[in-house]
């Protein structure tokens, strides 16, 4: 008859959804925040190294499967929602692509044994650094989570993240200019190179880029999020 | 008569039984969902919501809950039919009471979301039905009290609705919200004050033989309110800004101005509470006294004694402190999500929602309407989730709970009478 044996006011009232999608994005900016170190140890071919950060990596990674699938088993869609269901669950989707991402460059990196070409080296600095800086940006975007529920997606708050919004856009635009950079530097040196590694250098360099492109998705369904 | 004549001593000490056990129901669960947000959000300890349920729930009981006591004792059921055969209106009365109560318990101890008042009308209705005959139920009377269920939460959700946006564009979508919070706080206690106050003064007490013309009621519906916000002020002006809080959460600081703030929303949810739902304890109480006192009159048309109130109000404070307090507690753990500036707006929406009814006569449920109001505040984007199966599950709990009260209070009706002769 009844399914739910609770007092109604607290069957109403469910968890925040955006808590758990602010939690998963911490987690996911850990583990990004290990990129820096990895390459790091790769450059100095520490291959200890390079293994235990790609452990932790691997850590952050399935902690943060683990909030999603908590996550999408706690939306069911009787909810009342300030804003649309999927979005959100696309939302926590793209950070968490985010982790794979990272998993993905960190396991080539051990299964491999790779050593970096000089010359793509400042190109691969500024990479690392610019997907520093989106990932950092869209965490503060999604730190505004929760205040902006509270004035109901609008006004001031709206505005300022609006901004940050556009920020993550710039930088992402930033880093395509890079990504073509170490491209056309890696393809000058190409012929000196063992192909296999070639093939496998374009391949990290493309995963990297596409850390920034998941920024931006997310950048986008939190412009979703405010056009309600 | 010649029953009322033999047992009228006893058939009162049931009715203050059956009362007793039906108000300490409501006292055990309905009154903790009304007063759980504020002890939720940390506005009230358990032992000051206590202590503002006795106040307010008896000050609610005796000023403003007139009206509904005389809808459930007279207004529901004809009893021109059966004016040779008072005993038969004494009987149903006692087992409308009681099967009220019993489904009450079940439910309660199910977890049903069910309705003190909803139990009590499907009851009343089921006796008379059998008790008296179908024409003997005032339908155009339980029409009204019906849609009222329907329309009282939207109401209320409305009014909360309004007023989260109202705290938005004043307080939260500011430059500096702190100091708004502290500058608009003292008129939203204002407000508690004045809209409850205004609503039971409005055209006087007649049966507190206090008469008021509209501006006299007005103005002391202001003085009232001056009153709160004097107090309010007391509490607000010493909340500081938490640097360490808003680092966090931008509206910490903020919302800690709000907390103050439900401890009048708190008292009011407990005058409404009162005046609304101790009624459907005592109502029925009240005619069997009536009847039987007055040696067989079904038509009541003596008044109401003042002790009846303190029955009810008893059995409330009976059941708050034996097993409230615990409910009270679950509620407040379980609904922390309602920070205090949502928690305010829903609680002076659904007090003034009730109060409202309870002024025209309308016995509603205090916690469908504090539902609707938490509604309210979802609908303006304000609140992270809301599980609307909720909704369902009281639409599911009326359906079941008209017919569970009817049946019962036949089952009990033939009993009496089968005992009593």
């Amino acid at each position: 008859m009844v399914a739910m044996s609770t007092n109604p006011l607290a069957g109403l009232l469910r968890k925040s959804p955006f808590k758990p999608i602010q939690e998963h994005m911490r987690t996911v900016f850990s583990c990004v925040m290990l990129l820096p170190a990895l390459f790091d140890a790769l450059y100095r071919n520490e291959q200890k190294e390079v293994g235990e950060l790609a452990r932790q990596i691997a850590d952050l990674e399935s902690e943060a499967d683990r909030i999603k699938s908590t996550y999408r088993q706690n939306m069911p869609n009787t909810l009342l929602l300030p804003v649309d269901r999927k979005d959100l669950l696309s939302l926590i989707h793209e950070q968490d692509s985010v982790a794979d991402g990272v998993e993905k460059i960190s396991q080539i990196l051990t299964n491999r044994y790779m050593t970096v070409p000089d010359a793509i080296k400042p190109g691969l600095d500024e990479l690392l650094e610019g997907t520093m800086e989106i990932i950092t940006q869209a965490k503060s975007m999604i730190e505004e989570l929760d205040e902006l529920v509270h004035v109901g997606f609008s006004g001031r708050e709206h505005d300022k993240v609006t901004g940050m919004i556009a920020g993550v856009r710039k930088s992402e635009h930033n880093i395509d200019k890079i990504l073509k950079n170490v491209n056309r530097t890696l393809f000058s040196i190409e012929k000196e190179l063992e192909p296999v590694s070639v093939m496998f250098w374009y391949k990290i360099i493309e995963e990297v880029g596409d850390l920034s492109d998941h920024a931006e998705n997310m950048a986008d369904r939190l412009l979703l999020f405010l056009s309600k | 008569m010649e029953v009322i004549a033999a047992y009228g001593t006893i058939l009162i000490a049931l009715a203050v039984i059956f009362g007793l056990y039906m108000t300490w129901g409501i006292g055990a669960n309905d009154l903790a969902n009304a007063m759980g947000t504020s002890v939720g959000a940390g506005a009230v300890t358990v032992k000051q919501a206590i202590g503002i349920a006795i106040v307010f729930e008896f000050a609610g009981a005796v000023i403003a809950g007139g009206n509904v006591t005389k809808t459930i004792r007279k207004g529901i059921i004809d009893p021109t039919n059966i004016i040779a055969t008072p005993e038969i209106l004494v009987y149903g009365m006692l087992a409308a009471l009681l099967a009220a109560a019993v489904w009450l318990m079940i439910a309660s101890s199910r977890g049903w979301p069910v309705s003190t008042t909803h139990s009590i009308v499907g009851a009343l209705i089921g006796f008379a039905v059998v008790g008296i005959g179908p024409d003997a139920v005032n339908w155009g009377k339980v029409g009204k009290i019906v849609a009222s269920w329907v329309i009282s939460p939207v109401i209320g959700g409305t009014i909360a609705f309004l007023l989260v946006m109202s705290t938005r564009k004043l307080i939260f979508n500011t430059e500096n919200p702190l100091k708004n919070a502290k500058r608009y706080a003292p008129f939203y206690i204002f407000l508690v004050g004045f809209v409850i106050s205004l609503v039971t003064l409005f055209k006087g007490l007649k049966h507190l033989n206090v008469e008021l013309t509209g501006p006299q009621s007005f103005g002391l519906a202001i003085c009232i309110g001056l009153l709160a916000s004097a107090l309010g002020w007391f509490f607000i002006r010493k909340v500081k800004e938490d640097p360490e809080a808003d680092r966090d959460f931008h509206f910490a600081s903020v919302e800690k101005v709000f907390t103050p703030m439900m401890l009048f929303t708190a008292c009011a949810m407990a005058f409404a509470h009162g005046s609304n739902d101790v009624a459907n304890g005592i109502g029925p109480l009240a005619a069997v006294i009536s009847i039987v006192t007055s040696g067989g009159e079904v038509m009541q048309s003596s008044k109401m004694p003042i002790w009846i109130l303190f029955v009810g109000g008893t059995g409330i404070v009976l059941g708050l402190v034996t097993l409230g307090y615990k409910v009270m507690l679950t509620v407040g753990t379980k609904i922390t999500e309602l920070t205090p500036s949502r928690g305010f707006c829903a609680e002076l929406a659904a007090a003034s929602t009730v109060v409202l009814a309870s002024r025209t006569g309308l016995p509603v449920s205090t916690t469908h309407i504090l539902v609707g109001a938490v509604l309210g505040v979802g609908l303006a984007r304000g609140i992270g989730a809301l599980d609307l199966r909720v909704i369902l599950n009281i639409i599911v709990s009326w359906i079941v709970t008209l017919p569970a009260g009817a049946i019962m209070a036949m089952v009990f009706f033939f009993f009496l009478k089968g005992v009593f002769g």
